[in-house]
């Protein structure tokens, strides 16, 4: 019984490697197999793997490596991600915990999260010009937005039940805040830097696309206007591995800070 | 209700205090050279409404976005539908689709921009093709885990009592699903409205987005104001009506409320 | 007994929500070392009543004094133990005993020995290292029974705590309350719906009466522990409250 499940549990992982072979076939079929489709409007995966090998230490066609590339989009995005997250968190906290401050606040807010990270750097742009600090800030803007919301509501989830535990007993306004609100929003903190992360990732690459003379964004838009989809396509690969590698990171430091098995 | 009275008054007094440090930092700080103030920028959102900006007035901008954004997100919507439920509810297209979809999934749909512009050209084509993106496989894989979370002690009992597939899926799935479809549609809707402006940021000649970067290439910062306005009320508005047909639709769940 | 203060004095105790009287006028004291069991109608308030005695609910009027003086948790040692299920999901079994102990600064030395001897007494010395998603639902109780008891509280409110407990796990529970009552000596509050339970415990009996509620009539109850459910005294006992509490 145990073995026939393993078993089927196997046959569905090997559908499912041959399902993408297949699919990479059908792709080097229509490209360099039957030449349906020419390299400048679907290049064929042994051309992408290669510019991809290659692009690793070849400058051309704009000005940078991958690895500088990447560098400099990972600067930028951590650098507005990590000040994003260290002002987000306490004002979603602070937010929650004070009910006067969340009244005002909170219609402000409501607003300001409706504007989508992108539409910012515009007005960062015209503000301090194209540059570091330009997109930093655009990050900066979006990463603590999600920030926010996400450390609002998980205060906001804290069990009236736990709170009285900390009232009978006699906590103070700030006991209960840092021993029962802030554990208890731990893990809805944890899915906001997730969330903020990939909201960062996403705005970066917009305001790479936008205003920018380096970064993976700058790469694959400097790469289209010269029709190099092998290229674009490597950086679209390297852009989700870099962001899918950075979630990853933040689920690992969450199930390692949050206590008690939840999720 | 007095409560809800309060909250209207602070949230007002919230919005006033917000407007007043807008208006004293731009008319009493050197601020005031780059940045208009907030009577400034309102003033200009309302005249737009009647003078246009470039070709069209500001109801224009904003339909033409809308437009853009909800074509391709009702069939993104749709086709997310049906791909989730396939996948979830049959192993074998699990296994066939997921990896495709855990391989896409990651790419931010702002970054087919270059790629979409290579295909389908400058006009609506690539625009369509992003949201779609954009939409399709936040839906799908909501919809799936929607179908992975129903009770099997459901399921089997209802098998017990001898109900069909088809009865099992409209009388079981389908209610369990909906919420998480809508969950999806609700974060899906946000991420195309996101998703359009840049679009239009990148390459237009109307829309929301074009407002914000036209206004930047000419450093106009009231026009860039006056279409992040735009942007944000526009966005409010669908995403409270998302949220006013969830709670329609969708009355036995807590998320619905 | 007019000289001596009584532990809890409640004087004409009033809630209301909104419009809705939910507590009306209550009267009543309690002594020192005292336990006393709340009972009445289901709906009758008995959540409120304990709510606004310990100030989680302002009362609309009235005066609950402890000591002779207005109740304060941040003042008088009081724990309260919840109906639902309240230890802290990111607690140990352990660090959730210590909990009240740190809020009270107690020093670091007796409150390792209160956390011993606790979990001792509720068995789960070797459960000490485990967070509640890994517990029995009887062992999240005993978790916060034990934490009640580990600050030695000269007030214990509990309400219905075995209310959603198996029955055998419910006599082996109101047992060890009885243990740990009789060694601490506390003052306790016990509401509960069952009146087999409050007669089995309690050594006075509060019945409340339908909403708006207030106090019917307080019992003695001169049982001697441990009891015998089956005995013809206990039957008669409960039988009378029973016969108290009908509204129909």
């Amino acid at each position: 019984m145990k073995d026939k499940k393993k078993f089927q549990i196997n046959k569905y992982i090997f559908i499912s490697i041959l399902s993408i072979c297949f699919g990479i076939f059908v792709w080097w079929l229509v490209t360099d197999g039957l030449g349906i489709f020419r390299s400048n409007a679907l290049p064929s995966p042994v051309k992408v793997f290669e510019s991809f090998i290659k692009k690793w230490y070849e400058t051309k066609p704009d000005g940078a490596t991958l690895l500088e590339h990447l560098i400099a989009s990972l600067q930028v995005a951590l650098g507005g991600y990590v000040i994003g997250a260290v002002i987000g968190i306490p004002l979603g906290i602070f937010m929650a915990w004070n009910d006067k401050i969340d009244m005002c606040v909170r219609p402000v807010f409501d607003l300001v999260r409706t504007i989508p990270g992108v539409a910012w750097t515009s007005v960062m742009v015209t503000l301090v010009g194209i540059g570091f600090l330009s997109k930093a800030l655009v990050i900066f803007i979006s990463a603590m937005v999600a920030m926010v919301i996400n450390s609002y509501s998980g205060i906001k989830q804290t069990k009236t039940v736990h709170l009285w535990v900390g009232q009978t007993f006699g906590a103070s306004n700030w006991e209960l805040l840092t021993k029962i609100a802030i554990p208890s929003a731990l893990p809805m903190i944890f899915t906001g830097l997730d969330v903020a992360l990939g909201s960062a990732w996403t705005t970066l690459v917009a305001a790479e696309l936008l205003a920018s003379t380096k970064g993976l964004g700058f790469m694959i838009q400097q790469a289209r206007g010269i029709f190099r989809l092998d290229i674009v396509i490597v950086g679209m690969i390297v852009i989700a591995i870099t962001g899918a590698v950075l979630s990853t990171i933040i689920q690992w430091l969450g199930r390692k800070m949050i206590k008690g098995g939840r999720t | 209700m007095a409560e809800k009275q309060k909250r209207v008054a602070f949230g007002a007094l919230g919005i006033f205090i917000f407007l007043c440090i807008w208006y004293a930092a731009t008319t009493l700080t050197s601020l005031g050279k780059v940045m208009p103030d907030p009577i400034t920028v309102l003033a200009g959102f309302f005249t737009a409404f009647v003078e246009p900006i470039g070709t069209h007035s500001m109801i224009m901008h904003i339909l033409v976005s809308l437009r853009r954004m909800l074509i391709p997100y009702f069939f993104g919507g749709v086709l997310g539908v049906l791909v989730g439920i396939l996948m979830g509810w049959y192993k074998l297209a699990d296994a066939i689709l997921m990896p495709y979809i855990q391989m896409i999934r990651p790419i931010p749909p702002i970054a087919w921009i270059p790629l979409s512009i290579v295909w389908f050209g400058f006009d609506e084509g690539s625009k369509y093709f992003l949201i779609f993106l954009a939409c399709f496989f936040t839906i799908a894989l909501t919809t799936y885990n929607g179908v992975h979370s129903v009770d099997e002690t459901l399921v089997r009992a209802a098998r017990m009592l001898g109900a069909k597939d088809n009865q099992l899926f409209t009388s079981i799935v389908l209610p369990t699903t909906v919420p998480y479809i809508f969950s999806g549609l609700q974060v899906a809707l946000g991420s195309a409205w996101a998703t359009i402006v840049a679009a239009e940021m990148i390459r237009s000649s109307e829309g929301v987005g074009w407002l914000i970067i036209s206004g930047q290439e000419v450093g106009n910062m009231t026009q860039i104001m006056v279409g992040i306005m735009a942007i944000a009320l526009t966005g409010l508005l669908i995403t409270s009506i998302m949220r006013g047909v969830e709670s329609k639709l969708c009355a036995w769940t807590v998320r619905g409320k | 007994m007019a000289n001596k203060e009584p532990k809890v004095r409640v004087q004409n105790l009033t809630k209301k929500f909104g419009d809705l009287l939910v507590l009306d006028n209550l009267n009543f004291e309690v002594e020192e070392g005292e336990f006393l069991c709340i009972v009445g109608p289901t709906g009758c308030g008995k959540t409120t009543f304990l709510n606004s005695l310990t100030r989680l609910y302002q009362p609309t009027a009235g005066e609950i004094l402890v000591n002779g003086i207005p109740v304060d948790p941040k003042k008088q040692n009081i724990s309260y133990i919840f109906q639902e299920y309240s230890s802290f999901p990111w607690l140990t079994v352990e660090q959730n005993i210590r909990f009240g102990l740190e809020i009270k600064k107690i020093p670091k030395e007796e409150a390792d020995a209160n956390v011993e001897e606790m979990l001792d007494i509720v068995g789960l010395t070797k459960f000490r290292n485990y967070y509640p998603s890994q517990l029995s639902i009887s062992m999240l109780q005993r978790v916060a029974i034990a934490r009640a008891f580990a600050t030695k509280p000269e007030l214990l409110l509990m309400d219905e705590p075995y209310g959603q407990l198996d029955i055998d796990l419910r006599f082996k529970l109101e047992d060890e309350l009885i243990k740990l009552w009789k060694k601490t000596g506390t003052t306790v509050l016990f509401i509960t719906h069952n009146i087999e339970e409050a007669v089995y415990l309690s050594q006075k009996i509060m019945v409340l009466t339908n909403k708006p509620t207030s106090v019917k009539t307080v019992l003695d109850n001169p049982l001697p522990l441990p009891r015998d459910v089956v005995s013809e005294e206990f039957v008669a006992l409960r039988n009378k409250v029973t016969d108290l509490i009908k509204w129909w």
